[in-house]
């Protein structure tokens, strides 16, 4: 019998089909082994303007161990002054935010899990710094970092690990129902949701991947997509660059042991993950954000490309997905990443 | 330069590029639909016993169920994403929510023939569809358990058609699905404040906007939303406020027929892409008739959803609805 479940958060139904049909090694990989050629690269020897890098003591101008650019096909820039306008119904703000690539490593090396704990410490201290200084342009309202790897999850055929950055004057749709979400739970419980489910998890087992001192990873109880993984950071906090700064290694690790479970036991597939933080909290009055730094959680959600949504998904927002979390979590525990 | 949009009705920004920088039809990558299961189709005429029992057909000249001689024919999903039999028993672990997989789905073939997609039907055709459509949405409708019933198409392997022969799906669901419960709350809202439609009110920005409006005939209109979230995305409407397509009126069944078939002709002549086409509706017994208005929405499978648009919702449309429509409404279809 197939399950319907609810995801405690945005409050989505999910069918989780049960009936075995499909084992952990039946999935179909997503991966196009096209990395095209090291020499063309553009990131091994990159000439693009640096906005921040990470180098070692002493290091000179083109011995950056991390480097932050401007994205060079842009889906939001400062094309011009800040401008939000109507246009009967509709509100329409023209083009305005903040595009990076963050270029993981001065190596040729495709996937993040094949890079070291401590050079995935230094993108994480990256990041922090990046969203940190990102949130001075009191226009902007949301920051968030993701990876596509992998040319099913549209990244383009360059073998070279960079993640990005995108900073938008508006809060996209599911950060909304998240937030959402939090909050009512927050008003009946006075509990973070968050807190809440990691630590339901942990005391379950059963959909756990691993624990490490300051976090924890394990599949959704209603996820959208087989194999989907979340990491969740024990110490609660909304924000990412405030929960995150110091923790960076330990975050380092979970993220390397998630990435390299996909590679060894899914067949490198391709994947992407976003980081998921509470919007800009401006000091103003209003109060929007009254409860904020309580009731939100900050997150990394990953997911391998493994399934196509079909139609039915794209156009209810009611997904289907092929095998309980239950056996995808024991699947990614069992893979030896020690090998 | 590209622009924010947001939409009115569950409040998706999107980025959308201008009128200026937006893709052709010609830059998004082709599918070729080429047909090749006619040898072993279970959904062709003369092979009724391989799927399960018929639950409703249209049939000429008195023909035996589950025998050749149908034009539309409905039948229980080989496959179903949910059960039929059984309760519900909802119950909960924790902070988390759960049920057994209740549910309808069923399999609407379109056409005994082979060859042609709902695009190449007639208007005579098509309103067969609709009358299975509306008999099976009923008929699901008593069943208590149910709450929403969707009807939807998926056309072409990129858009999830694993079967090539025309057919669409029917799915009852004891729960109402996700977008439409936040279209409902949108427009709830929208009418709360407003004391009107707000699909009523975004059909009047369309007819004085004009540039993307599709086609029109009396009683129904397609347009490329002011908001996409797919480039060349359509919707169909009813031009009049009618919230339950289930409800629809034996007057209206011809002009919605022609509508979709021109819109389908036209974006099949345009792009001839993979398509995934859903009605949203009110859920079953929703009682306030005043705040949802039914449609179509009809998503061409031209891109990829990219991880970060999976993730954070923000999506980016790289034809702007205005030239989508350009294009469509210059296709010849005589």
């Amino acid at each position: 019998m197939p399950q319907l479940r609810k995801d405690p958060v945005v409050s989505r139904w999910v069918i989780i089909a049960t009936e075995r049909a499909r084992r952990p090694g039946n999935f179909v990989t997503y991966q196009n082994v096209d990395f095209g050629n090291k020499k063309d690269c553009p990131f091994c020897r990159n000439t693009d303007p640096e906005i921040y890098a990470v180098r070692p003591q002493g290091g000179g101008a083109d011995d950056w161990l991390v480097k932050v650019s401007p994205n060079g096909t842009p889906i939001l820039s400062m094309e011009t002054k800040f401008k939000r306008h109507g246009f009967g119904l509709y509100d329409v703000i023209d083009n305005y935010g903040v595009h990076e690539v963050v270029i993981e490593t001065p190596e040729h090396i495709a996937n993040m899990a094949d890079l070291s704990k401590e050079q995935i410490q230094r993108v994480m201290e990256a990041y922090v710094a990046r969203f940190k200084d990102l949130e001075k342009d009191t226009n902007l309202q949301y920051v968030f970092a993701y990876k596509n790897y992998g040319l099913a999850s549209g990244s383009r055929p360059i073998g070279h690990a960079r993640s990005q950055i995108i900073a938008a004057p508006v809060n996209p749709l599911r950060v909304k129902e998240k937030l959402v979400g939090a909050k009512k739970y927050y008003d009946y419980h006075e509990r973070c949701l968050y807190c809440d489910m990691y630590r339901q998890e942990i005391a379950n087992g059963e959909r756990i991947i691993k624990e490490t001192e300051h976090f924890v990873s394990f599949t959704p109880f209603a996820p959208r997509f087989p194999f989907e993984v979340v990491i969740v950071p024990k110490r609660h906090s909304c924000d990412f660059a405030e929960g995150a700064a110091g923790l960076e290694a330990d975050l380092a690790l979970i993220l390397k042991d998630t990435l390299l479970r996909f590679k060894l036991g899914l067949d490198d597939p391709a994947y992407n993950y976003v980081i998921h933080t509470a919007p800009l909290r401006r000091k103003r009055k209003g109060v929007k954000w009254q409860t904020i730094e309580e009731d939100y959680h900050w997150h990394i959600e990953i997911i391998p490309k493994l399934a196509k949504a079909a139609g039915f998904e794209k156009g209810s927002g009611f997904y289907i997905c092929s095998i309980p979390p239950e056996d995808t979590a024991e699947f990614l525990r069992k893979v030896d990443i020690h090998a | 330069m590209p622009e924010l949009r947001r939409d009115p009705i569950i409040g998706q920004w999107v980025v959308v590029a201008s009128d200026q920088e937006s893709l052709t039809p010609m830059a998004y990558e082709k599918e070729d639909h080429e047909r090749k299961q006619k040898s072993v189709c279970q959904f062709c005429s003369g092979r009724e016993g391989y799927t399960p029992p018929e639950v409703a057909a249209i049939r000429l000249n008195a023909s035996q169920p589950n025998s050749p001689g149908w034009v539309t024919r409905v039948v229980p999903n080989k496959f179903p994403a949910l059960k039929i039999e059984g309760g519900l028993d909802k119950r909960g672990i924790g902070i988390y929510d759960l049920s057994n997989g209740i549910g309808a789905h069923e399999v609407v073939v379109e056409t005994e023939d082979h060859n042609r997609d709902m695009a190449d039907l007639t208007p005579e055709e098509i309103i067969c569809i609709l009358r299975m459509y509306l008999d099976r949405g009923t008929n699901l409708a008593k069943d208590k358990r149910f709450k929403y019933i969707l009807v939807f198409k998926n056309f072409g392997e990129s858009a999830g058609a694993s079967v090539e022969h025309a057919h669409s799906q029917i799915i009852a669901l004891p729960m109402v699905p996700k977008l439409v419960d936040a279209e409902l709350e949108g427009s709830s809202n929208y009418h709360k404040f407003r004391g009107r439609c707000l699909f009523c009110d975004i059909l009047e920005q369309e007819y004085a906007d004009e540039e993307r409006i599709i086609a029109q005939n009396d009683k129904f209109i397609g347009f490329s939303p002011f908001v996409p979230r797919f480039p060349f995305e359509q919707w169909i409407m009813p031009k009049n406020h009618q919230p339950d397509f289930f409800a629809l009126s034996e007057e209206d069944l011809m002009p919605l027929a022609q509508m979709i078939k021109e819109v389908l002709a036209r974006m099949k002549a345009c792009l001839n892409a993979s398509y995934n086409f859903y009605i949203h509706t009110t859920p079953v017994g929703y009682k306030d008739k005043d705040v949802y208005h039914w449609h179509i929405e009809i998503m061409p499978q031209l891109v990829n959803v990219k991880g970060y648009e999976w993730g954070t919702g923000l999506y980016q449309v790289l034809t702007s609805p205005a030239v989508a429509a350009g294009y469509l409404r210059d296709v010849d279809l005589s």
